[in-house]
């Protein structure tokens, strides 16, 4: 376990080195926050609620999802896609610990800085400039830590996956942004799920993205209660080993195209 | 060198990008159906929050798509001519811009012949797809005014955009880094075009009225077409200086830019 702990250690510290590039990012995700709450702020004039969802609920759920996207890297994330391309995954491969693991664990310690580092800071910039809905209870940060957890390993799989189809076509970040814009769409980050015609949420009903984005942002908004809460964590946790489960398949399958060039 | 020479290498230039683009095609035609995709996704969330309002501030869903359009339309070619100014920072930073400056030829006309990204051409189609969805709400009659509006729209906007490109790589020859903050003026001001201006608070309504003039992308020009009046108070008639605006942005970006090469000093490694 030691392993992985440094492994992520040592991915947290990378991102500290990047502090202008954070600030840049930082700003750019004020200013979508800043443009995309406008249109909600429209919305809802004349209007107590949309969707069951009251303004200030809106308002938070806006800036919660532009405060995700980084710690669930939504825009995209190749570093195993560009190992494959170098030749470097053979190395990786042949280390004597969990190759899934050891992508899992970095993946944890990115998140965590972007956690600390950009989904805080985005935060206080909604409360300064809209008011945001903070949490009532207590044991709503616990949950929410829980469901952060969950949402990274699912959206770390699914990535993972994409990266990992490098090892069969060269147009792996191709294919792979056609699976991240449906991801920004069904993960309920371009507008709340309970907005979409009912049609449309039985078919997100069945997908693994709402647990990215808006299962942590029904926590941090205290939407769910008893025991919706914990099937929306259960739920969660499923697609979570589902798809990690999956991940670990694919890398069987993918070693045996391995070929190591000599030289 | 004679405008009909310049032309004539233009396409030169950017001929041969263009066949390293083809190369790979499979990669080409994924990109652009991504570029494609991954605005017409955006678009699917405003058609969401329209099945559950029937106005945004007073503004009708054909009217709202009519703007999306003009604005993905004019931003989408600007994006796909400007990418050697998109991509200046990073030519600055590696100091391959030294290079320019040694060959017999004007920077600016060398940064924009650089390369035409043909894969924007997703987000054209993906503009005027919203833009018909509009227009089949709208039941709008195309006098010959309201489609000269429309082209002078159209064009001044893609003239607009383009300006902000240069405004934002004339900037890098300053802070060496700064693409993050570019996009935010870019993507942020064809976001903000997409939207009826007028549910944005007013200074920022001014900002982009008198100073970078995006205003006059879609917003004046859509209120003559649509025929609303302004809720600034500017006449019906605003539209018309669409090119006016686009004018003197591009001036001012020109200005810039030639401060910035000027001012440029290599990078040192």
């Amino acid at each position: 376990m030691r392993v992985y702990y440094e492994v992520a250690r040592r991915a947290f510290q990378r991102e500290l080195v990047y502090r202008t590039r954070n600030l840049a990012g930082l700003f750019t995700n004020a200013c979508f926050g800043y443009l995309r709450a406008v249109p909600l702020l429209a919305a809802f004039q004349g209007r107590p609620e949309i969707a069951g969802y009251d303004l200030d609920e809106a308002l938070t759920w806006n800036w919660v999802v532009q405060a995700l996207i980084m710690v669930i890297a939504l825009w995209g994330w190749w570093d195993v896609e560009a190992t494959v391309r170098s030749g470097d995954v053979v190395s990786d491969l042949a280390r004597p610990i969990s190759f899934l693991g050891y992508w899992l664990a970095r993946d944890y310690g990115r998140a965590l800085y972007y956690i600390l580092f950009r989904c805080l800071p985005i935060l206080l910039v909604g409360q300064l400039l809209f008011g945001l809905r903070w949490p009532q209870r207590a044991e709503t940060w616990l949950l929410l830590a829980l469901s952060l957890i969950l949402a990274v390993a699912i959206s770390f799989a699914f990535r993972f996956m994409l990266n990992l189809s490098a090892f069969w076509t060269t147009d792996a970040r191709g294919l792979g942004s056609l699976a991240l814009i449906a991801c920004t769409f069904f993960s309920g980050f371009l507008i709340p799920i309970s907005f979409f015609p009912s049609g449309l949420r039985a078919v997100t009903a069945l997908l693994p993205f709402a647990g990215m984005i808006q299962t942590p942002a029904d926590v941090f908004l205290e939407r769910l209660n008893g025991a919706a809460l914990a099937g929306a964590l259960l739920l969660q946790a499923f697609w979570a080993l589902a798809l990690l489960g999956a991940a670990q398949g694919l890398i069987a399958l993918a070693t045996r195209r391995v070929v190591v060039q000599g030289g | 060198m004679s405008p009909g020479e310049s032309w004539r290498l233009y396409w030169l230039l950017v001929g041969a990008s263009t066949r390293a683009q083809m190369q790979y095609k499979t990669s080409f035609v994924l990109a652009t159906v991504g570029t494609f995709a991954a605005n017409i996704v955006e678009f699917g969330a405003v058609l969401v929050l329209y099945g559950r309002i029937p106005d945004l501030a007073g503004w009708t869903f054909g009217e709202v798509a009519m703007l999306w359009g003009m604005s993905a339309v004019s931003f989408a070619i600007a994006d796909m001519v400007a990418t050697g100014f998109d991509l200046l920072p990073d030519t600055i930073r590696l100091g391959t811009f030294d290079r320019v400056l040694i060959r017999p030829l004007g920077a600016f006309f060398q940064t924009l012949a650089t390369t035409l990204t043909l894969r924007r051409v997703g987000r054209i189609a993906q503009g005027v797809v919203v833009f018909a969805i509009g227009q089949s709400q709208l039941h709008l009659v195309w006098t010959p005014d309201r489609l000269a509006m429309l082209a002078l729209a159209l064009l001044s906007g893609a003239a607009i955009f383009f300006a902000i490109f240069v405004l934002g790589a004339a900037y890098a020859f300053w802070t060496v880094e700064g693409r993050e903050l570019m996009n935010t003026f870019t993507y942020g001001g064809t976001t903000m075009a997409s939207y009826p201006l007028d549910i944005f608070q007013d200074w920022l309504r001014r900002l982009v009225t008198f100073v970078l003039p995006l205003a006059f992308v879609n917003y004046y020009p859509a209120l003559y077409i649509l025929d609303r009046p302004d809720p600034l108070g500017l006449p019906p008639a605003t539209g018309w200086l669409a090119p006016v605006a686009a004018a003197a942005v591009c001036a001012a970006a020109g200005f810039a830019w030639s401060a910035g090469v000027r001012r440029y000093q290599s990078t040192g490694s």
